[in-house]
């Protein structure tokens, strides 16, 4: 098990290294921060001054070495906009984002499994259909166009929410709901597929052959199998709820980490994107690894595999 | 006699305490003036509210009138023109020197009274130019403005470049007197009333700045002499402002004014709508008509201090003849521009000049002509040969950016002009100097009522365009120097003609093609006017 985790952690590190690598030569190939930061208008002599007070020209792989060095050592670097430590900034934001992604991934959870958990268990029926209607809408459905069209609905026309900001938690409703809507969809079709596929398994046969109750099938022989699939998807949506609201957060003037992202983005604040960045890929690396383990606890069989290893 | 003993007397105290308490009581409680909520895309692109360091129109939104005051004013609801306001008057002691008298009774947002020191100081090096010096001679030390036992702030590095920009030969405020400050230049300038009405040239408050632990912290909540004071600011968030009952100029008519920034165009309009802002900035002209297709409501706006202007690389080969950049000049329909893009609502503008420039501007300069026929005959003049010429675009950093672009470059076709469109993600690579660097877009202000401001501070050595070596003329530098430093009348008019002369038709530098407009929605019930800036005027007056 040890080294089943020290592999596991490894892989996360290098995954979050290359991460670190790629957006660090991206940004810096694409755009110079200071014309950037300081906009068109700046005088030159400013351009300068800025880019030499950041250390901009040094040879990128000196301030590649130096970045990556400072990391090693905790500091995730000084945003170049703002002045502040880019972890302070990123910091500040995360309460915003969970107040968004947490609610969001109950609300999936607690309409996409069920019903695509029901979907499956009256496959062809008519709520079948309607179910997988509602799951393909709500699935293809660009998040801004939703959230266009419930700001139309409840808050143009109807007036009953706020259309954007967050000075109450009324104020997070319609972001939350065209959030969930999307993610329930995804969730509502994984599940449906993946309790198909285990309800045309030959044990589910033997345990009704057996004369165990439909119901006791269900819950003890399908529902953990049918897990597995269901549990990569919700891991993955746990991997990004400290960002996974870049688009919503713009377009409903949210002050998370997303829209920080973006602006740091479009700044080539560096230290921000990186710090952000690397909260991603940690987050990500740390639910992937939990999903790992909640395999081996679903199925007897990788558990076995794990203690093997 | 009245014998008055110990008790009575404490009594008549505490009553004429009272007395003073509670009509300041009764004042707040009768305080039923409105408070608004302004939906703007951005509100500072700096982070702080720092008038030197946050030099854009989106600044201005936010910064101007309602927080920072100048000696000279801006006429906002009028023509742009100097007005007095923290200076009751000014007047020339020399070609390089102006006096000025400052108002009586003014006080900053905490409790100080305006004095000669916050001037002296707000021009001095601690504050503006650090270590920079002027372009001829020293900077004056002004006695008595030594830091007062508190460490001094670090300046972000370019403060004292913007600041050295907007003043570059001023040597330094002297005090006369307890009511009048001097000017000094190094150089003759006849544009030193001008600069001091400009961006960047507002009063702060020097005790604020030393009890500010840092210069964030300052920048985050200045001190200044504004009808509106800053209550709390949240970085890309909002910026609440409260009216400050002080004020010289008499109650403002807001208790609150909070922006918010909401980036979405369509969220800005539907927050409108639904009743959560009261006024709605950078409204698209192509959505005026949806949001006024709602009879509670109305778009203001119009024409800025600001036009677009399309800009030429004269070293790329295609366009190093200047015939070439001529036929380009002549084969954009303007008018078609404003009418299609602009539903007519902004204007053409006479080259890269204003009106407020007063015996400066020339009324009969105009931009080069929509004639084909002109840009078909000077290409082959020219011998051009249907080479490509790149033009870097951003994606609608201005208003109909990508739409514009992409009418200018089907009439340059109709001429016979390959230009072909390279869609750039941010200004660094619009700028990057490569062997493909062509024609570009840009946007030049006027920030005060001298060409010395638009032409000279973009076009000539020192602006951007010289800078970032897209193009150069050495008699259009000695013109430059000319207007910066001459104080005869006509002869920095006939040096600004024969710039424009150069600039917009010899051997272009950029052709204008419309003045920029700005939009505001708000419901009509609201009874406000609209500046010609992107500035919103709060103040006593403009409000009913």
């Amino acid at each position: 098990m040890l080294r089943f985790f020290l592999l596991r952690l490894f892989r996360a590190l290098v995954t979050i290294a290359l991460v670190v690598t790629f957006a660090f030569v991206v940004l810096r190939m694409s755009g110079d921060p200071a014309t950037i930061i300081l906009g068109p208008e700046a005088p030159p002599s400013a351009v300068a001054a800025f880019r030499e007070a950041w250390g901009l020209n040094d040879p990128i792989w000196v301030q590649y070495l130096s970045y990556f060095g400072a990391i090693l050592q905790g500091d995730l670097g000084m945003s170049m906009r703002d002045g502040r430590p880019a972890i302070e900034l990123v910091a500040e934001r995360i309460p915003a984002t969970l107040q968004l992604t947490v609610p969001t991934l109950i609300l999936k959870l607690a309409i996409g499994i069920p019903a695509g958990v029901y979907a499956a268990l009256h496959r062809d029926s008519i709520v079948d259909r309607i179910v997988m209607i509602g799951a393909v809408v709500g699935f293809t459905m660009p998040s801004f166009v939703l959230g266009l069209i419930l700001v139309l609905i409840f808050s143009v026309t109807l007036g009953w929410l706020p259309s954007g900001g967050q000075d109450s938690w009324l104020h997070a409703a319609l972001p939350i709901a065209t959030m969930g809507i999307g993610g329930a969809a995804v969730l509502a079709r994984f599940s449906r597929s993946a309790m198909i596929e285990v309800l045309g398994q030959p044990y589910i046969r033997t345990a009704s052959a057996k004369g165990v109750s439909w119901p006791r099938v269900i819950r003890g022989h399908a529902m953990p199998n049918a897990a597995i699939p269901i549990v990569t998807i919700v891991g993955f949506m746990v991997g990004s709820l400290v960002a996974g609201a870049v688009v919503i957060e713009s377009l409903f003037s949210w002050p998370g980490v997303g829209r920080l992202l973006v602006i740091a983005v479009s700044n080539r604040d560096l230290a921000v994107v990186q710090c952000i960045l690397l909260l991603i890929a940690v987050t990500m690396v740390v639910s992937n690894f939990v999903v790992d383990i909640l395999y081996g606890y679903l199925d007897p069989r990788l558990r076995n595999n794990y203690a093997k290893a | 006699m009245v014998n008055i003993t110990r008790r009575a007397a404490l009594g008549l105290a505490a009553g004429a305490a009272g007395s003073l308490a509670l009509p300041r009581f009764a004042i707040g409680q009768s305080d039923n003036r409105a408070s608004v909520t302004i939906a703007v895309q951005k509100i500072s692109n700096t982070n702080t509210l720092d008038c030197i360091r946050e030099q854009s129109n989106v600044g201005e939104r936010s910064l101007y009138p309602n927080l920072w005051e100048g000696l000279i004013g801006r006429n906002w609801l009028g023509d742009q023109g100097p007005v007095p306001l923290l200076a009751t008057e000014w007047k020339r002691v020399d070609d390089r020197t102006v006096e000025l008298k400052l108002r009586d009774g003014v006080k900053f947002h905490n409790g100080d009274p305006l004095t000669v020191e916050d001037v002296a100081f707000t021009f001095g090096q601690e504050r503006m130019f650090a270590d920079s010096q002027p372009t001829e001679g020293k900077t004056i030390y002004v006695a008595g403005l030594e830091t007062r036992g508190r460490e001094a702030k670090e300046l972000p590095v370019e403060i004292p470049a913007n600041a050295r920009r907007q003043w570059p030969a001023l040597l330094g405020v002297e005090i006369v007197d307890r009511n009048t400050v001097r000017f000094v230049n190094g150089t003759p300038d006849v544009t030193i009333e001008g600069r001091l009405f400009q961006a960047g040239a507002q009063i702060m408050n020097r005790r604020a700045w030393e009890e500010a632990k840092s210069y964030d912290d300052w920048a985050r909540r200045p001190i200044t002499t504004g009808p509106y004071m800053v209550s709390d600011y949240k970085p890309d968030q909002s910026l609440l402002l409260v009216s400050y009952d002080e004020y010289w100029g008499g109650l403002p008519p807001l208790k609150q004014i909070r922006f918010v920034e909401v980036p979405e165009v369509a969220s800005r309009i539907n927050g409108l709508l639904s009743g959560e802002y009261d006024f709605a900035c950078d409204i698209p002209p192509d959505q005026i008509v949806g949001v006024e297709s709602n009879s509670d409501f109305e778009v203001l706006g119009g024409t800025i201090l600001n036009h677009r202007i399309t800009v030429f690389d004269k070293h790329h080969p295609q366009l190093e003849n200047p015939l070439v950049r001529r036929a380009m000049t002549h084969a954009i329909d303007r008018q078609a521009i404003v009418d299609s893009l602009w539903a007519g609502r902004t204007a053409i503008p006479n080259g890269l000049q204003w009106p407020f420039y007063g015996d400066m501007f020339f009324d009969d300069w105009k931009v080069p002509e929509y004639n084909p026929e002109l840009a078909r005959q000077l290409l082959q003049e020219a011998g051009y040969k249907g080479d490509p010429i790149p033009y870097r675009v951003l994606n609608n950093y201005y208003t109909n950016q990508t739409a514009t672009a992409q009418i200018q470059v089907e009439m340059w076709k109709q001429v016979g002009l390959n230009v072909e469109i390279e869609m750039k993600e941010n200004w660094s690579q619009v700028l990057e100097h490569t062997p493909n660097r062509a024609v570009r877009d840009w946007s030049n202000s006027a920030t005060f009522s001298d060409p010395v401001s638009s032409i000279v501070a973009q076009h000539g050595p020192n602006g951007q365009q010289q800078q970032v070596r897209e193009w150069t003329n050495e008699e259009v530098n000695r013109m430059s120097v000319v207007l910066e430093t001459s104080t005869d009348r006509a002869k920095r008019r006939e040096a600004f003609r024969r710039m424009l002369e150069i600039c917009e038709r010899e051997d272009p530098a950029y052709t204008v093609l419309h003045q920029n407009a700005v939009f505001t929605a708000k419901p009509k019930a609201l009874k406000w006017k609209a500046a010609s800036a992107f500035a919103m005027d709060f103040r006593p007056g403009n409000w009913s």
